[in-house]
């Protein structure tokens, strides 16, 4: 055999690779989900569905409405917003965005995917005041849930004002965005400089890449809790009464914090609050404090994505168990505060729709366990959703102010407690 | 200093393989017209290693300049010694020059041990151990006379030769030298560049897919099962799903590193450097003495000449033991002791090496029944695969003690 010949045995099929490689990366594949699929991925809180785009926007296209929030939403007893709005068959159904540590700025970029869909319809954000901390997002937890996709969407629709120069110095302190076409683009824009045509090129070449990734794969290893669903919808009554809730409610909170006297679920009591752990977080928690953080900022950040969309939003405020606050030492006043604070930034801003729970961590089974809500929690939760999903789809604008990026915003403290159910004074205070 | 560092870490990730091939190009093209560009490869490989130490490693880089100015100081002084004329050749010279040797490496090892926050300063670098390996061999093969010259730049380049850097496969000097010192014909050449893809796609399966698949896609599901499972257990925590993290974590480990050694080997026949490999098929061992003769093979045949034949040899001169069986124990046991602790000084890769020792022993007296009694034991089909199935388990459990999941699970520190 020629030398030659040889040689492209060996290297033709190389070549072959990479041009199928190619095709395969570049070219703007289309494919759609199937229904079980989407409802599969709504409900599996799976980081590759968080970070992708496809699956999202095909949900809310289908009346899927996205629950921005944290670890509860994995609190799945009967009386979880999931499972009450397939039982009932509700006009809605929730997409469950986030986990454990996915705090604002994790959730912003996460919605970059979705803004042409979310445009004058509706979103439930339930705030967890637990991200309000000294340091804000968690760079570890950032990292399990940053979506190179959305954020390469984002700088390509950034425009040089005080939130996208904002955000995108932000996203790129983060430790997880390493060296790279994203990270030098980031830091343009956080300098207000423009991106060249070049920069722009290899942004949407790589958008592209990561768009077919997501395409291909994300539904790939979703956590399946649809069986689960279906499971607890037995539980819950045929024909919808508040009151019949409160008594699965009751029933199935009793049955399953039975082990301790802190109103805490019997497995996570177990697992995660062994002896040792439990005596050691005794008084802990005495010097926490959400009143001054970067999450503040942070949160401004879905706030302005949200104006921008014109979605009508509702907010969770969750409380804590006041049995594990009073053990713990967490300081009510404190959260209070800064509840307050996070109040005032909706309201000043024409955010309305408020669900403020936080004073409710006290009543009977209104906890699933800690700082989580479940079973009566989550009734009221639904007290809530119910009516705030009855409102008609409409354009609601909002009156956004930069003045909530500012360190002096973050770091401020006393503000006023505000009177949620008078509405008119709401607004401009 | 905010200056941003490209930092690479040797076949971390893809994108990675499109630099080290267009780098590697005009090699190629040399070595096909019988040319070895010799400064060009050393540009090459300092680029590589530059960027494996720079940026946020640079602790890192300082640490292996001193290294080898240290390592290369023993070296050429205890060569110096050993090639003079009429030179004493006293035993423990030849001992302090491989104590000196390994003091960088045993060193790393204990400080690497200290609690996390105690040890001020960045320890050690990427492929310590496998530069000390290299270096241990070619002061014993000095001591032997095997080796009677050492050419610097040579010597330099075997120890940081850059495919190899990080995690073998361990090279030997005069084998090095030999390939490194010609160029190959155009058709031998063409065969290695036909190996070198090979290697790489088959590497590419090994590492981004299946170690991937087992690794990143399984393992860490079933660890939180086992450990769930395991705690609401209660007593020793055992449940079915640590026969799962097993065989999961043995076929990740296994597809890892081979994938990765594969990388090495594919990278160093694109130079026209041969490499040795170091994994060949060890899930089909008949037996543990076979596996060892198949993974890992480099590092093992390492232990096998440095240490166990080297111990065999002292103790059959000073008549340390009566019987043979005895010492090839013995043996043994220093031998897997050895590599326990250089794995690292923690429990279970101690207990790891002395349940190989052990597992080693037991198959050498079974040998010798089996060679007794030749004709009452039937050896068929059937045998021979019961053998590769017993290996395979024993193997497989050794690697869930090796994992540190059995720490984890039991004391909750791994």
């Amino acid at each position: 055999m020629s030398n030659k010949r040889r040689l492209w045995q060996i290297f033709g099929p190389v070549i072959c690779a990479f041009i199928l490689l190619l095709v395969v990366f570049l070219f703007p594949w289309e494919r759609t989900f199937s229904k079980t699929s989407i409802f599969q991925a709504a409900n599996s809180q799976t980081t590759t569905v968080f970070k992708g785009v496809k699956m999202k926007q095909e949900a809310y296209d289908d009346g899927y409405v996205p629950f921005y929030g944290s670890s509860e939403l994995s609190r799945m007893d009967p009386l979880h917003p999931s499972v009450i709005a397939d039982k009932y068959d509700r006009n809605y159904r929730p997409f469950l965005l986030g986990g454990p540590g996915s705090q604002s700025l994790s959730q912003f970029v996460g919605m970059q995917g979705t803004s042409k869909q979310l445009k004058d319809k509706k979103a439930v954000v339930i705030i967890s005041p637990q991200w309000f901390t000294k340091e804000g997002q968690d760079p570890q937890a950032f990292d399990l849930y940053y979506s190179p996709l959305q954020t390469a969407m984002f700088l390509l629709n950034a425009k040089d004002n005080v939130a996208d120069r904002y955000a995108a110095k932000r996203i790129a302190s983060m430790p997880t965005v390493k060296n790279g076409i994203i990270k030098s683009c980031l830091k343009k824009v956080a300098a207000g400089k423009k991106l060249s045509g070049w920069d722009r090129f290899v942004l949407q070449n790589r958008m592209r890449m990561l768009a077919n990734e997501d395409n291909f794969f994300s539904s790939f290893q979703m956590r399946d809790r649809v069986d689960k669903i279906h499971q607890k919808e037995k539980l819950l009554p045929d024909t919808y009464s508040e009151a019949a809730l409160h008594k699965v409610a009751d029933e199935q909170a009793e049955m399953h914090t039975n082990s301790n006297n802190l109103g805490i679920d019997n497995t996570f009591y177990r697992t995660r609050l062994p002896k040792k752990v439990l005596k050691k977080l005794k008084g802990s928690q005495r010097h926490f404090n959400y009143v001054k953080s970067p999450e503040y900022a942070d949160f401004q950040l879905m706030l302005n994505q949200f104006a921008k969309q014109h979605t009508n939003v509702l907010f969770i405020i969750p409380p804590i168990n006041a049995k594990w606050a009073k053990y713990t030492g967490l300081s009510q006043k404190m959260y209070q505060e800064s509840v307050a604070k996070m109040e005032k930034q909706l309201t000043s801003q024409g955010f309305e729709n408020i669900a403020d729970l936080s004073k409710d961590g006290g009543k009977k089974y209104f906890m699933e366990d800690t700082i989580h809500l479940g079973w009566n929690g989550w009734v009221a939760v639904d007290n809530a959703v119910k009516p705030f999903m009855s409102q008609p789809n409409r354009r609601y604008t909002y009156d956004i102010d930069n003045y909530y990026y500012s360190e002096k915003w973050q770091n401020k403290t006393d503000v006023k407690p505000l009177n949620l159910s008078n509405k008119d004074s709401l607004k401009k205070k | 200093m905010n200056f941003n560092f490209i930092n690479l870490q040797p076949y971390s990730n893809p994108q990675y393989f499109i630099y080290l091939l267009i780098a590697l190009i005009p090699m190629v093209i040399g070595l096909y017209f019988g040319k070895r560009l010799k400064i060009y490869e050393a540009i090459f490989s300092l680029v590589f290693i530059f960027l494996i130490f720079d940026g946020t490693h640079w602790q890192q880089g300082v640490n292996i300049i001193l290294y080898l100015i240290y390592e290369f100081i023993i070296t050429f002084v205890y060569l110096r010694y050993r090639t003079k004329k009429n030179s004493p050749n006293k035993t423990w010279i030849f001992c302090l020059a491989v104590i000196l040797a390994i003091l960088p490496l045993t060193a790393v090892k204990v400080l690497t041990a200290m609690p996390v926050g105690t040890v001020p300063f960045v320890v050690g670098f990427l492929g310590i151990s496998y530069i000390t390996f290299k270096n241990v061999q070619v002061i014993m093969e000095t001591r032997d006379g095997a080796i009677k010259e050492i050419d610097p730049g040579t010597y330099a380049r075997f120890l940081l030769f850059f495919p190899t850097i990080s995690s073998g496969p361990i090279d030997r000097y005069r084998r090095f030298k030999k390939d490194f010192d010609k160029a190959p014909s155009r058709e031998d050449y063409i065969t290695d560049l036909q190996y070198a893809v090979r290697y790489l796609f088959q590497g590419f399966l090994y590492k981004f897919i299946l170690g991937w698949f087992f690794g990143t896609y399984w393992l860490p599901k079933i660890t939180q099962a086992a450990l769930t499972v395991g705690n609401a257990n209660g007593g020793l925590k055992l449940s079915w799903w640590v026969l799962a993290y097993m065989y999961c974590y043995s076929m990740y480990l296994f597809f890892d590193f081979a994938g990765y050694s594969l990388f090495a080997v594919s990278i160093s026949y694109f130079m026209g450097i041969h490499t040795p490999m170091n994994f060949n098929m060890p899930f089909i061992s008949k037996n543990i003495k076979d596996f060892w003769n198949r993974w890992h093979m480099t590092l093992s045949f390492w232990f096998r000449d440095y240490i166990y034949m080297r111990f065999t040899f002292f103790a059959m001169k000073k008549k340390l033991f009566k019987s043979r069986i005895r010492l090839s124990q013995v043996s043994y046991f220093l031998l897997f002791l050895i590599m326990g602790f250089w794995h690292g000084l923690t429990w279970y890769y101690i207990v790891y090496g002395l349940y190989h020792a052990m597992a080693i022993c037991i198959n050498d007296s079974w040998l010798r029944f089996k060679r007794k009694h030749k004709k009452q034991i039937p050896s068929n089909k059937f045998t021979k695969w019961l053998a590769i199935f017993i290996t395979f388990n024993v193997v497989c459990f050794s690697f869930l003690i090796f994992s540190g999941f059995l720490s984890q699970l039991w004391f909750g520190w791994q």
